[in-house]
């Protein structure tokens, strides 16, 4: 469980995050949505550690990470897997090695066990074959997906996605939220994504924390969302007509007037 | 100001890469790897440099030297001093500050925009030790080795130019090699490719760490790096220059 509590960040003098507290669970899928520039990827960046907020605390499973000593953050970071935007794959390192890298970093097994270890995760993500292929060679999907079996290969407590689906068709990102949300559940991680996809929010949000202007404007969860009366929330989210409709169609789905025939599995399923 | 900030965050980044290493045996490949790409990759480059600076050492010495009064000989004893304590050193090391340099910082540069450092932090490595540090100690070993290579290849391209447009003879050319040989001119010219390959991998893995922006920021801080560790390795050179000659 993450827990952020008042956390204000500046740049100079702009502050981009303004006392913004959220709770994260694990076994969840917690969204961070917002417009560009709402501060949802600088919020990402000093929960993981990469920015310092200059107020407030974040508490790993209750250990403030804020303070700690960096031996101890260090201890926290091994625990975390990260997706980032644009896959940050190694480019001199086959697949194999880049989902290799964390575990020839930090673990003592031989190599036919991160041989195994590798196969399994690489299999895990649809991906088993691709392993002397280097990250040049594979499309934006398979990249990504790549980085989530390399970020997930050492079994982490929580997985960081920052916009896991951008430059991917509305398929391929399904099918990276499914992936997400099974591992999300398989291995009970507190899974924090940065996104202003609609698909994902609406399939796998199961805590939304919606961003405006660098505050906390809205927290809830997928169902919430669809009754909420927040009308920057839903300027956001139901930006165009046909989101409008789909939003009045999923209201009466989950009121019971009409029944809910989709299915994310099917959906994703080639 | 900026000058100060530079240099305060550069010591910043040389004290941050002395931490404990993770896995010894990662740093020890990744320490390979370096020497390879520094060592070898430059070897093509600085042979042919050493070749032919030695070649026009010689024939230029030789157009020089007009007096009857000296003897032929010195030509060799000319080429052999320039080479060792000027050009194998400095030359070459200015020489890879824009190959060895240049790359140092693209790579991590183009590492730095694509968030490959930021993974390697998230996963809890020091990227400073991990990145930095392999590459400053691989440049201090195989850049005192290239310079070593130059030297002999310089002396030898000299000999080559001087036997082959007929100014001095093979046997003449050994005799002035062997006379009023210093073994401290050798020590000077070490002295200072550990001093010049400790600023051609360090500046550009600064500029290159640092890197903020896209593309146009990479090429802009290569350039950066390799005009900044040209200016200082000619200035370090003007200093050891000075004080231990």
């Amino acid at each position: 469980m993450i827990e952020v509590k008042n956390i204000q960040k500046k740049f100079d003098d702009k502050v981009v995050i303004e006392e913004v507290s959220a709770r994260m669970e694990a076994g969840r899928c917690n969204l961070i949505i917002g417009a560009s520039g709402s501060g949802k990827t600088v919020l990402m960046k000093c929960m993981v550690g990469l920015l310092n907020p200059d107020q407030g605390s974040i508490f790993y499973n209750g250990n403030n990470f804020t303070t700690m000593e960096s031996e101890a953050k260090t201890l926290i970071r091994k625990e975390i897997g990260m997706l980032f935007q644009g896959s940050a794959l190694f480019d001199s390192l086959t697949v194999e090695e880049n989902i290799m890298f964390p575990l020839n970093m930090f673990t003592q097994d031989t190599t036919g066990e991160k041989l195994k270890r590798v196969n399994a995760v690489l299999e895990r993500v649809n991906l088993a074959g691709v392993n002397k292929k280097y990250p040049a060679e594979l499309s934006g999907g398979m990249k990504k997906r790549v980085a989530l079996a390399r970020a997930v290969v050492l079994n982490p407590k929580y997985l960081f996605c920052d916009e896991p689906n951008s430059g991917l068709d509305p398929q391929t990102s399904l099918v990276i939220d499914k992936l997400i949300r099974d591992l999300t559940l398989e291995y009970q991680i507190t899974t924090v994504i940065n996104t202003h996809d609609m698909n994902s929010v609406m399939e796998i949000g199961d805590y939304i924390l919606y961003m405006y202007q660098g505050k906390k404007e809205w927290e809830g969860t997928r169902k919430e969302i669809i009754f909420s009366k927040n009308q920057r929330l839903n300027d956001f989210i139901f930006a165009s007509e046909f989101l409008r409709d789909a939003k009045d169609m999923r209201m009466l789905e989950e009121t019971g007037k009409i029944p809910n025939e989709r299915d994310m599995d099917q959906m994703t399923r080639p | 100001m900026t000058l100060l900030a530079d240099i305060g965050r550069f010591l910043i980044m040389l004290k941050g890469m002395f931490k404990k290493l993770e896995n010894r045996q990662m740093y020890w490949k990744e320490l390979m790897r370096q020497c390879t790409e520094i060592g070898f990759g430059s070897l093509g480059i600085v042979t042919i440099i050493s070749v032919f600076i030695g070649a026009v050492s010689t024939i230029q010495t030789a157009y020089q030297l007009v007096s009857p009064l000296i003897p032929i000989s010195t030509i060799a004893q000319i080429v052999r001093d320039t080479v060792i304590l000027e050009f194998a050193p400095t030359l070459v090391c200015v020489v890879l500050a824009g190959v060895a340099g240049s790359r140092i910082a693209s790579e991590l540069g183009n590492m730095r925009v694509s968030e490959q450092i930021d993974a390697l932090e998230i996963m809890g490595i020091n990227t400073k030790t991990y990145l930095i540090l392999p590459k400053i100690v691989a440049a201090m070993l195989m850049i005192p080795l290239l310079v070593i290579i130059a030297m002999a290849l310089g002396i030898w391209g000299g000999r080559l130019a001087g036997t082959a447009a007929g100014i001095i003879s093979p046997n003449l050319f050994d005799k002035g090699l062997m006379s009023d040989f210093l073994p401290y001119n050798v020590f000077f010219a070490l002295t200072k490719s550990y001093v010049f390959s400790l600023i051609l991998s360090s500046i550009p893995a600064f500029y290159g760490y640092y890197v903020q922006g896209g593309a146009l920021e990479i090429g802009k801080a290569s350039t950066k790096a390799v005009v900044v560790s040209c200016v200082l390795i000619l200035f370090a050179d003007y200093i050891l220059s000075a004080l231990l000659l």
